[in-house]
């Protein structure tokens, strides 16, 4: 088969030479993919060491118990304060629900 | 140009690549076996085990005290200002409303360049909006700025370049020069407003990253260069915006898209919700899951959760459902202790969006049947 450049090669030589330049991108992607494969394997195996010297669940729900219950809240019909009087703010003047009812066209 | 080629036979790459998969299968097995026996417990038993009993309300403790009508499309999106009263909205009718919730008023109706909207976000100064969706551009409004001929607000910045639609934008909080988008393209992208530049791009085609859709995204108040992304890969991942190779930790559970998630308010733990009608709350340090949120509703069905968020102190977990159920959890009970969606006054339509006013004593609900919903504490409240 001629080699020559390629406005003069035949369909099939083009043929042949796309096949190939596909096989040759197909091995790009799998190499691509094997390589964050690895990288992913990488950071897990560093996850699972981590793990090794971590607290169990017990340690962070106890912190989530103590940090829920040290901060005033609204919406709680029981509230460690102090009691913000601006809570109240949307129970204060009128509140019959017919307020603007413009529809925007 | 023609392509090196790689040294490797094509049989030697697959027999790496099934190599690869084998020893990352395995790495995950042993991960889920080695936490699965750190679970001494669940946040629910730890409370139990403390004499912690379940929040009540009484029947007029948790009421609808305003109903903003307006919108004549169905609502996706909504966020309040960090002081005042104010409220950005955003519906399918393409339109942006700003409300003062405590009038009912609407400030501003900004009629937007892209009709299909799907998030949207004040800025920390409450000076600005910002807007994206299904055209991958999120547009910036200055409230300030003097309207068109046609009375619409102009404009001022547009952030291009994500690939994907805009599900979730959120500013960096104590600024309103950054914001953080989440994508339908599976990146998040923090953006220079002031250059309208991408700054970082988190996962994507060259980093690791979510593996599918990117549905929401929460920045950490406590601590801004932290934030959660959920997506339709079913994880959460956490991110520090210093490092956009990867993410910090990726939190696995989840056995649906994860549809919506949200910083705790002490900013050490989040809180997701999910295609499978659940919701979850994982720690941040020790990547732990703490507490599955799971209840059948009324028809025997398991929901979807569209959006979630937390009350200010952590305590009540609200959970919009796709049913129109809007769950109040008790978070350390995993009690469910009020549903929003059979008061009085409850939304006609699927709860799409949800949050909470920044003193905490106001939470807003946006529906599909167009409306938002504003609901406070009218009882009588026990100071301990």
């Amino acid at each position: 088969m001629q080699s020559s450049g390629p406005e003069s090669a035949s369909p099939i030589t083009n043929r042949v030479q796309s096949l190939s330049s596909a096989e040759t991108r197909g091995k790009h992607r799998v190499h691509a993919e094997v390589k964050r494969l690895e990288q992913e394997a990488r950071f897990l195996e560093e996850e699972l060491e981590q793990l090794e010297r971590m607290d169990k669940a017990s340690a962070p729900c106890k912190e989530t118990l103590s940090n829920v219950e040290t901060r005033p809240d609204p919406l709680l019909p029981t509230t460690i304060g102090p009691l913000n009087p601006s809570w109240d703010r949307w129970f204060e003047g009128p509140q019959e629900s017919k307020g603007c009812r413009c529809w925007i066209l | 140009m023609s392509l090196s080629q790689p040294k490797m036979s094509v049989a030697e790459l697959k027999e790496r690549h099934l190599a690869a998969t084998d020893t990352l299968n395995n790495l995950k097995q042993r991960l889920n076996h080695t936490r699965r026996s750190l679970l001494d417990t669940d946040l629910a038993g730890y409370a139990r085990s403390q004499g912690k009993s379940p929040v009540t309300f009484g029947p007029t403790d948790l009421v609808c005290c305003r109903t903003l009508q307006g919108h004549t499309g169905k609502v996706y999106s909504l966020d309040w200002t960090s002081e005042r009263n104010r409220i950005v909205s955003a519906s399918q009718d393409g339109r942006l409303i700003v409300w003062n919730a405590l009038t009912r008023q609407k400030i501003h109706a900004i009629k937007l360049p892209c009709a299909w909207v799907m998030a949207t976000a004040f800025s920390p100064t409450g000076q600005s909006i910002t807007c994206g969706g299904l055209d991958s551009v999120c547009s910036i409004f200055n409230l300030n700025s003097a309207t068109d001929k046609d009375g619409n607000l102009p404009v001022s910045r547009t952030l291009c370049g994500h690939k994907g639609y805009i599900s979730s934008c959120q500013y960096v909080p104590d600024e309103d020069t950054h914001l953080i988008t989440g994508s339908g393209d599976q990146t998040c992208v923090l953006w220079d407003i002031t250059t309208g530049l991408k700054t970082s791009v988190f996962g994507g085609e060259f980093q690791s990253g979510h593996t599918a859709d990117v549905l929401s995204i929460s920045i950490n108040e406590s601590n801004s260069r932290m934030f959660a992304s959920g997506s339709c890969d079913t994880t959460a991942r956490l991110w520090d915006t210093r490092m956009a190779s990867r993410a910090v930790r990726t939190f696995h559970g989840h056995e649906g898209d994860v549809n919506s998630v949200k910083l705790f308010p002490d900013g050490n733990r989040f809180g997701t919700g999910s295609e499978d009608g659940t919701c979850r709350l994982f720690d941040i340090r020790t990547g732990h899951q703490l507490q599955v949120y799971c209840q059948k509703h009324s028809d025997n069905e398991t929901p979807p959760v569209t959006s979630i968020t937390f009350s200010i102190s952590g305590r009540l977990l609200f959970a919009g459902y796709t049913n129109g159920d809007c769950y109040v959890w008790d978070t350390l009970l995993a009690k469910v202790v009020l549903n929003l969606g059979s008061l009085q006054d409850s939304h006609e339509g699927r709860i799409s969006c949800l949050g909470l006013a920044a003193d905490g004593s106001a939470l807003c609900t946006g529906s599909w049947d167009t409306n938002l919903k504003i609901w406070a504490f009218g009882g009588h409240r026990r100071m301990i």
